[in-house]
Formats: C-alpha cells, sequence, structure tokens
C-alpha cells in the first residue's frame, strides 16, 4: 500500500461526518426551500433515511475485497485494462470533479460574500496550499487534526443555534405537507445524491481502518452526525427566515449567521460562525484530494504518490475555475450533478457487486493471485 | 504575458522541488507521469490565463442527464 497509515474506527466517524457537511452546510437549505419549501425538514429526513439504506451496499463490496480500495478490486472484478479505465473515470468524474466543486464552493463564497475584490484563483490557490500540506503528509495526520477540530465544530454549530434559537417562528414550518408528499420527494432526489451518495469514495480508504468489522458502523453514525447537522441547518433556516426567503438566498446559513442578536452585545458574529464551513469544506475537499491522487497512483501502479500532488493541485486549480462559467451555473447543475452522483455512487458499486457475484470464484482467485504477487515483491 | 512567463517560473519551481527525488530513486515511470502532468497542469493553466475558452465537462455531463432529471422533475412537482 502506497500509504501505511492506520485510522481508528472513530476518525472514520469523524470524518465522515465532516465530510457530509462539507460543503452542502451551505447551499442545501436553499435547494430544499426552493423545491419543498416549508417541508423542507420532512426532504431531509426522507434523504437521511435514503442515505442509510444505501450503506449495506458499500458495506457489502469493502468486506468482499478485505485490505484492498476501490481501484484495486475494480481490476480485479473488472480485469486490468478495463479495471484500470474505470476506475481512472470514476476518480477523474467522481471524488476529482467533486474537489474542484468544493474549492469552487468556498472561492465563490469567499469572493460573493467577505472578499468581493480579491480574484477567485487567489482564494483557491491559498486554499489548495494548505490542503497539498495535509495530502503530503498522509491519512493519519489528516485524521488526527479532524479529530482535533471536530469538538470545535460542534461546540461552534451547537453557539449557533443557540444563538439563533430566540428569533424561531414556528408558523413558518404551517401548513405541513400542503403540496402533498411530491415535491418533498422531489427536493429529497438531490439531496440524497449530495452529499450521500458522496460516501461511495470512502471505499478508497476502508483498508486503512485498523477494525475492518466496525466500519459499518462507523459510517453509519458518521453519516447520522452529519445527516443531522444538515437537517438542523435547514430547519433553522426555514423556521427563522421562512421558506421564500430561504429559497432566495444563495448561502441561507451565512444569512441565518448575520441575523444573530443577542442583547445588542453579540452581533454580527457571521465571520466567526463561517469557520464551521472553513472546517468542513477543508476536510472534505482534502479527503477528496487524498483519494484522487492516491486512487490515480494505484491505477497507474506508481510507488509514490506524493509527487502528484502540485501538478493535479494546478489542474485542479484550472479545473474549479472552469466548472462553472459563473456563480449560478452551479444552481442549474444541481439536479443533473444529482443523477452523475447517483450513477457513480450507487449505480456503479451495485454493478461491480453483480459482476464480482457472477464471476463469483474466477475474480476470487484473481485477487489471490494478485495478493501472492504483491506478497513476493518486497518494494510495492 | 508576464503571467504566463510567471506560470512557467512557477512550473520551473516544482521541476526543481519534485524531480531530483524521483530521479535519485530511479523511478522512470513516476517521472514520466510528473512530466506529463505538469506540462498539462502549465498547458492549462496559461490557456486560461490568456482567456482560451477550455472545454467544460461539466456540459457534458448537463447534457446526457437533462432529459432525465426534466423528468423526474416534471414528476415530481
Amino acid at each position: 500500500m502506497l500509504d501505511k497509515g492506520k485510522i481508528s474506527t472513530r476518525q472514520l466517524t469523524i470524518i465522515v461526518a465532516l465530510f457530509m457537511v462539507g460543503s452542502s452546510i451551505l447551499i442545501i437549505p436553499s435547494y430544499l426551500a426552493t423545491y419543498a419549501s416549508q417541508d423542507a425538514w420532512i426532504s431531509a429526513l426522507l434523504s437521511i433515511a435514503t442515505g442509510l439504506a444505501v450503506l449495506p451496499l458499500y458495506i457489502a463490496l469493502g468486506n468482499k475485497y478485505p485490505g484492498k480500495t476501490l481501484a484495486q478490486f475494480m481490476e480485479d472484478i473488472l480485469g486490468m485494462w478495463l479495471g484500470k479505465a474505470v476506475s481512472l473515470f470514476f476518480l477523474a468524474a467522481f471524488p476529482f470533479t467533486m474537489a474542484a466543486f468544493s474549492l469552487r464552493n468556498i472561492g465563490d463564497f469567499m469572493t460573493t460574500q467577505i472578499m468581493p475584490d480579491t480574484p477567485i484563483q487567489a482564494i483557491h490557490i491559498i486554499f489548495l496550499i494548505v490542503v497539498i500540506i495535509g495530502v503530503r503528509l498522509g491519512l493519519e495526520p489528516i485524521m488526527r487534526a479532524a479529530e482535533i477540530i471536530f469538538p470545535w465544530f460542534i461546540l461552534l454549530f451547537v453557539c449557533f443555534v443557540i444563538f439563533i434559537s430566540p428569533q424561531i417562528k414556528w408558523e413558518n414550518i404551517l401548513p405541513v405537507l400542503e403540496g402533498g408528499m411530491k415535491p418533498v420527494i422531489g427536493a429529497g432526489v438531490p439531496f440524497t445524491a449530495f452529499p450521500f451518495m458522496e460516501t461511495a469514495v470512502f471505499l478508497m480508504i476502508f483498508p486503512h481502518v485498523n477494525r475492518p468489522d466496525r466500519v459499518g458502523r462507523a459510517l453509519f453514525w458518521g453519516i447520522v452526525i452529519g445527516g443531522a447537522v444538515l437537517f438542523i441547518i435547514t430547519m433553522m433556516s426555514v423556521l427563522v427566515m421562512g421558506p421564500d426567503t430561504t429559497a432566495r438566498l444563495i448561502y441561507p446559513s451565512y444569512a441565518l449567521a448575520k441575523k444573530i442578536s443577542i442583547g445588542n452585545f453579540l452581533e454580527r458574529i457571521e465571520g466567526l460562525m463561517a469557520i464551521i464551513w472553513f472546517f468542513t469544506i477543508y476536510f472534505k475537499l482534502t479527503l477528496l484530494y487524498y483519494i484522487s491522487v492516491i486512487g490515480f497512483a494505484q491505477s497507474l501502479s506508481l510507488k509514490e504518490y506524493r509527487f502528484l500532488t502540485i501538478p493535479l493541485g494546478i489542474i485542479l486549480i484550472v479545473y474549479s475555475i472552469l466548472i462553472s462559467p459563473n456563480t449560478s451555473f452551479w444552481f442549474e447543475m444541481y439536479t443533473t450533478w444529482a443523477l452523475h452522483a447517483i450513477t457513480l455512487g450507487l449505480v456503479l458499486p451495485a454493478l461491480l457487486l453483480a459482476v464480482a457475484a457472477i464471476r463469483g470464484k474466477g475474480a476470487a482467485k484473481a485477487a489471490a493471485t494478485s495478493a501472492s504477487e504483491e506478497q513476493t515483491q518486497p518494494d510495492t | 504575458m508576464w503571467s504566463s512567463l510567471a506560470m512557467i517560473a512557477v512550473a520551473a519551481a516544482i521541476l526543481k522541488l519534485e524531480a531530483p527525488y524521483l530521479k535519485k530513486r530511479q523511478l522512470t515511470k513516476e517521472l514520466r507521469v510528473f512530466y506529463f502532468l505538469l506540462l498539462s497542469g502549465t498547458i492549462l493553466s496559461i490557456a486560461m490565463l490568456m482567456n482560451v475558452e477550455l472545454p467544460n465537462p461539466m456540459r457534458l455531463v448537463h447534457a446526457v442527464y437533462k432529459p432525465l432529471s426534466d423528468w423526474y422533475t416534471s414528476v415530481l412537482k
């Protein structure tokens, strides 16, 4: 293995939670409110349930090939050349593209809300330099940093919710289910894909977990914590600002933080609250970039991965600028991106599992021989 | 013009930083991948700096899934 780092199940739970919250915390409330208006919270609950329902698929796939990452067992399942081609396509189209989107989310956020005169490239470059430092250090340091940051994230989030709660107007979520179940499900589909289907990328770090039997549990709690944070932020946006205002804003969570006002003393603390998503986007981006880089190295069977970080980083910066011509393109892309994420995050793993089951023994034998080959080569 | 030259200087600095280690360990395949990625990254960024219209892969994704997304948004409205 390229990176021999081991992570504990607790660290996996924390990183999954931070990954789930990621950039979704900024944009999800607006979407759910656009499609489901005051019933956004029901959509959020439905999506969390669906997100948890697909977990057994990933666990089954991960357990079938213990000690191997997605990029490695794709070669066992699909054969060497097809496997390499599919895994390179998967990495470029899913984690790498998501990384570009996450980078763009923070760039768009900074240039539209906080630093309007700074070129977006400058923000991307500075943010990515920190990410590259993390990726070069390896998986273990990233996870330990996540473990240290997590309590602060929770503290800030809890403060956020407590400070805004005096302004809750319960009539904002009434009437419940005014338009029936259909818009609620319609709003839930993209939210299920982004971020819940994106958990598929964790198949790339399963072998690093020190207790493989407890991976399912760790993922489950990670998704529950992350989902709960997203649910609460959606609920709060709708409860405080009402569904119409929430739907009209690009970053409802930030607008919500601006509204915090406690006794003429705690005012305009949105800059402080923005730290919440700086942390979560940082960890999401670092993990996605780490997965892209290490997956790329595994697909091409390279012996080292750190030298890839800077050249791929240059490409990532160009990609993140290119990926959406303006701030609103991402909003137009949202439903189609959701289907793309479902294809790669749900249909592809399901297909892989089906092919593996059909090939059965043949694939298992191939896995055994490739494993023994790896043992005979001491350097790899 | 100046920005392109600056980009080339940055690429040269990265080359100076990373290549000696790979050369020392005689990782020829890795070195080739590194050169290829660095070259494409530099070309892409120079193209971006000179405002060349680069194709956006997301447009393709958008075009492929558009009919399906239109269908489900119309059904679930």
